[in-house]
């Protein structure tokens, strides 16, 4: 700032100091120790997530090959190209898709019920909110492994207690069939999931002043009625902020899959063909290219999801 | 107490402005001076831009124009602490997790003040303020009366140049809101150092200030002695705010035949006194806002030659207060479309739906400009 | 609202099913790992085990347990010192977190500075990009700075993972606070900074918790990243590990679960112990 000629010492008792100080040091003050304050968090987003993000970008349009000597040659989009054109890019991002509307369908209507049911007050309540969060607390990799032995093909509690109920005849492979592998990773996640999704849900509900049942009851709606025209009607900006949670949540789905079935090539996520394609193929760029993919879609899906919230809340 | 400080000078404002981001104006041109040892209030409705006023004045908020001095000092665009002053705050603002004790003397502590010197300075204010037995609770440990006047204890032991209150009052119930307003007035004769206290309740700017300010949208519309806006209002809105029930305001038309002066409403007609002549001349035989107080009407009885003009109406509704009677009549005349609202001895009788003849005291009628609403006098 | 016997019912038989949901894979974890190989071979499949047995936590803690059940290996001493690893890794990145966001959430919610709003959403926009986009990006950057491997490069990605998605919680949550005391602490002689020092910062004591939890979970769940940035038992995180113990052919269930529940524990005991402030962060923040 140049305008240090005015620079006062606060405490020059000030007989005259004429009308107009134009120096305000409580703002400079403000300015100074917020910008100290931000730096560090300042700092680290710009080294470590925009500057790499950045050079990432740059590799994604370049090709592979460096034996051609110094810079690798610039290929533009070409690289996304290969990508999205791959049989198994193309599975993946389908896989992905699947995992993300199935995880999102169930956890609103698992949480919805879940909240319902919990929000109001009830003797032991707070015990079953604490036992509600475990699920979430605890790391994918260690839930996936908890399940692993439900799936499991011989001695697997699934397959055992079904062949008990004579509703299959042999043992089933849960995991090697496409459709069920899905159906069991996706559930996995959603159990981890489902506490998040349930408290934004609850925290919803609570905001939703008694008043207006007492009204509508007067009125005589009955209670499905209330549900369908206030309830979710009013939960609109929870349901969006839970939408936003499942969906960036499962579009990144890893671990389940990793510790349940591997790299296998039926339920490969997008995130685990990149995964493979950089770190066990080696194949940098492709992988980075993908990466983006990931990025933009999750991007878009949030995008969407801050223009219906901003919609449902004037 | 030696408080050489307190003594050099008050609270000065001199063309402040305040304009906030997004071009809404806060505070305009105000100019406002606290004398050394006065108390005055600011009111106004809400949005007036009260708050902000003092909030600049403590340097919470920047201004847009204009200089604040303190104690003779410019403190403009001085950070708080540099500003020597003390605040109360609406919600009283205490620290959660400290003591009474710890609470009271923070201020001591930030400016390096000796231990034990800190310690007598909190006892001391603790036993003006009668909080002695709760120095080692808690905030959340204490009542609502409890944490006002730890508030103020936090703000007294600094022995600041300047006081500054912000609705300090207004949570509390109206039981311990009156004790509470005695108790302000009588800390700060004690202290004596200049303060500014802000609320939108006209009941303690009347009780407590020695000097009353009203603010409306940013601007000062009159400052004075409560009696003074009681009895001089500049306008029809401090007409309107100072009073309560508030002025009747009535269109009149102003007659003038020969010596006898007269403003017609309707039906009938009230004599005006002769030293009120002067200023209504350029007025005459034009409309003009007639203003009667609630108080200044008499019940039939009372009614004495010359002293009171009579107006007949029809009584619409009568409260009674107890102590009091509120009579809201109708006039019969079209222009004049609100009640006119009438306080009269308790032991009046008056029957809704009948007519009823009642005296207005001729020496207290008030007249304003109809199209400025600036008082004429 | 009125109730019905039915619909009070329903209720009971849905928040039961809540809790079984919600404790069934804990309970089946905890069952497996006191079991023996045997048991869990049987068919059918026995959800308890004959006699429950401590071999699994022994085996995996490198005592006397046969460390070589079901073509698994369990070097004696790995797990510990994984869980050790994550215990590290997960102190030092919550402290270095916990600092840069409350003091960047802070600044952006109470401070008026030039660049606050491009800087805020610079770094909050930040918070849709996947993780793994930013490490694949990183990956080449931290070998050549010897990073990888590293219990201090593993810190520095979770640091800078993490605290774009704290700070905004911080900076909701500060803005959720009553200003009155601060300004009252300002007009008391307080600088700015003493002010967040001695009277913000333990008005923030639950959110501070919350927040607390909410990251510990996070970086001790983290499996992605040191699974890329790890190699060795030098910087090897528990999530990691486990893994490792899922056989090719059969897998050693007890010993897995074993893992599984050790590795659980500390995280469940966060956020049973803050579970309140966890969910009047989450909460609030919706």
């Amino acid at each position: 700032m140049g305008s240090d000629i005015c620079k006062r010492e606060p405490h020059t008792g000030g007989e005259s100091s004429g009308p107009s100080r134009r120096v305000d040091l409580a703002a400079r003050e403000a300015t100074r120790v917020g910008m100290l304050m931000v730096a560090p968090a300042v700092i680290i987003t710009a080294a470590l997530v925009i500057y790499p993000l950045a050079t990432g970008f740059e590799t994604s349009l370049r090709s592979g090959d460096t034996a051609v000597g110094g810079q690798p040659r610039f290929v533009g989009l070409g690289n996304y190209g290969d990508v999205l054109s791959s049989s198994t890019g193309r599975d993946a991002i389908a896989h992905t898709l699947v995992y993300v509307a199935l995880a999102v369908t169930l956890e609103l209507a698992l949480g919805l019920i879940v909240a319902v049911a919990l929000h109001r007050v009830f003797r032991g309540r707070g015990i079953v909110l604490a036992i509600l969060i475990l699920p979430w607390a605890l790391p994918s990799v260690v839930s996936g492994v908890l399940w692993r032995r439900v799936f499991d093909p011989d001695s697997g509690l699934l397959n055992s207690m079904l062949a008990q109920l004579h509703l299959v005849s042999h043992p089933h492979v849960w995991l090697a069939s496409r459709g069920w592998a899905l159906v069991f990773i996706t559930l996995v996640h959603v159990w981890g999931v489902l506490p998040l999704v349930s408290l934004i849900l609850i925290a919803g509900l609570q905001s939703i002043p008694d008043e207006v049942y007492s009204a509508s009851a007067v009125d005589g709606a009955t209670p499905l009625r209330q549900f369908r025209y206030i309830t979710l009607p009013l939960l609109g900006p929870s349901i969006a902020v839970a939408l936003t949670v499942g969906t960036v949540w499962a579009i990144k789905i890893f671990d389940e899959i990793y510790v349940l079935n591997g790299t296998a090539l039926n339920t490969r996520s997008i995130l685990m063909e990149v995964y493979n394609t950089t770190f066990v193929n080696a194949d940098f760029v492709h992988g980075t290219a993908f990466a983006f993919i990931l990025t933009v879609v999750t991007v878009l899906f949030a995008a969407i999801y801050a223009v219906a919230l901003g919609r449902s809340r004037t | 107490m030696d408080r050489p400080e307190a003594t050099r000078g008050g609270i000065v404002l001199e063309g402040v402005g305040k304009e906030f981001l997004g071009g809404v104006v806060a505070v305009r041109d105000l100019s406002l001076a606290v004398e050394p040892g006065e108390f005055v209030v600011l009111v106004g409705p809400s949005g007036c831009g009260k708050s902000t006023t003092l909030r600049i004045v403590a340097g919470l908020e920047a201004v847009t124009v204009g200089e604040v001095r303190i104690a003779g000092r410019v403190v403009t665009g001085l950070p708080p602490r540099h500003r020597n002053v003390a605040m109360v705050f609406q919600n009283y603002a205490l620290y959660a997790h400290m003591t009474v004790r710890a609470n009271i003397g923070f201020g001591l502590k930030m400016v390096g003040t000796p231990k034990r010197e800190t310690r007598a300075r909190v006892d001391q204010a603790a036993d003006i303020l009668g909080i002695t037995n709760l120095l080692d609770r808690k905030p959340r440990q204490l009542s609502g009366g409890q944490r006002q006047r730890v508030a103020m204890g936090r703000a007294i032991v600094r022995e600041p140049a300047a006081f500054l209150m912000d609705e300090p009052l207004s949570n509390l119930d109206a039981k311990l809101r009156v004790e509470m307003r005695a108790e302000i007035t009588n800390v700060h004769r004690r202290i004596g150092a200049p303060t500014l206290y802000v609320t939108h309740d006209q009941t303690e700017a009347m009780t407590m200030g020695d000097r009353v300010a009203i603010l409306r949208d940013g601007a000062l519309e009159q400052i004075g002695t409560p009696l003074e806006l009681y009895e001089r209002p500049v306008n029809i809105f401090v007409a309107g705010f100072i009073g309560s029930p508030a002025m009747n305001l009535l269109p009149a038309k102003l007659d003038s035949s020969g010596d006898a002066w007269h403003a017609s409403i309707g039906g009938f007609r009230l004599l005006i006194p002769p030293k009120a002549r002067a200023a209504l001349r350029p007025f005459a035989g034009r409309e003009v806002l007639l203003g009667l107080r609630p108080e200044d009407f008499v019940s039939t009885d009372d009614v004495r030659d010359g002293k009171h003009g009579i107006i007949e109406a029809t009584v619409q509704r009568a409260e009674s207060l107890g102590s009091e009677l509120l009579v809201y009549l109708s006039i019969n005349d079209a222009a004049a479309s609100r009640p006119l609202t009438v306080r009269l001895d308790r032991r009046t009788a008056m029957r809704e739906g009948t007519p009823a003849r009642i005296g207005v005291d001729l020496q207290r009628l008030y007249f304003f400009d109809s199209h400025s609403g600036a008082a004429i006098r | 609202m009125t109730r019905s016997p039915a619909a009070q019912l329903v209720r009971t038989v849905v928040i039961s099913a809540i809790v079984l949901w919600s404790l069934a894979p804990i309970g089946i974890g905890v069952a497996t790992s006191l079991s023996t190989q045997a048991d869990v071979q049987e068919i059918p499949a026995h959800w308890l085990p004959h006699h429950a047995t401590l071999d699994a936590y022994r085996s995996l803690l490198g005592g006397t347990g046969d460390s070589r059940a079901g073509g698994t290996v369990s070097e004696s001493g790995a797990f510990a010192h994984a869980m050790w690893n994550s215990a590290s890794i997960t102190l030092m990145s919550t402290l270095a977190i916990l600092c840069v966001a409350i003091s960047a959430g802070y600044a952006f919610a109470r401070l008026r500075f030039p660049g606050r709003g491009a800087l805020f959403w610079a770094i909050v926009a930040t918070i849709v990009v996947p993780v793994f986009t930013v490490v694949i990006a990183l990956f080449g950057l931290m070998a050549d700075a010897h990073l990888i491997d590293r219990k201090l490069g593993l810190v520095l990605v979770f640091v800078s993972t993490t605290t774009p998605l704290a700070m905004w919680l911080v900076c909701n949550y500060v803005k959720g606070l009553p200003a009155e005391p601060e300004e009252a602490a300002l007009i008391d002689g307080c600088t700015r900074w003493q002010a967040f020092w001695h009277v913000v910062l333990p008005q923030m004591r639950s959110g501070i918790a919350a927040l607390s939890a909410i990251v510990v979970l996070s970086v001790w769940g983290e499996f992605l990243i040191p699974l890329l940035l790890t190699s060795t038992s030098a910087s090897k995180p528990v999530t990691v590990l486990i893994p490792e113990y899922v056989g090719k052919y059969t897998t050693n269930y007890p010993l897995l679960a074993a893992a599984g529940v050790l590795a659980l524990l500390p995280p469940a005991v966060v956020a049973l112990v803050l579970n309140r402030h966890i969910r009047g962060m989450l909460s609030g923040s919706s």
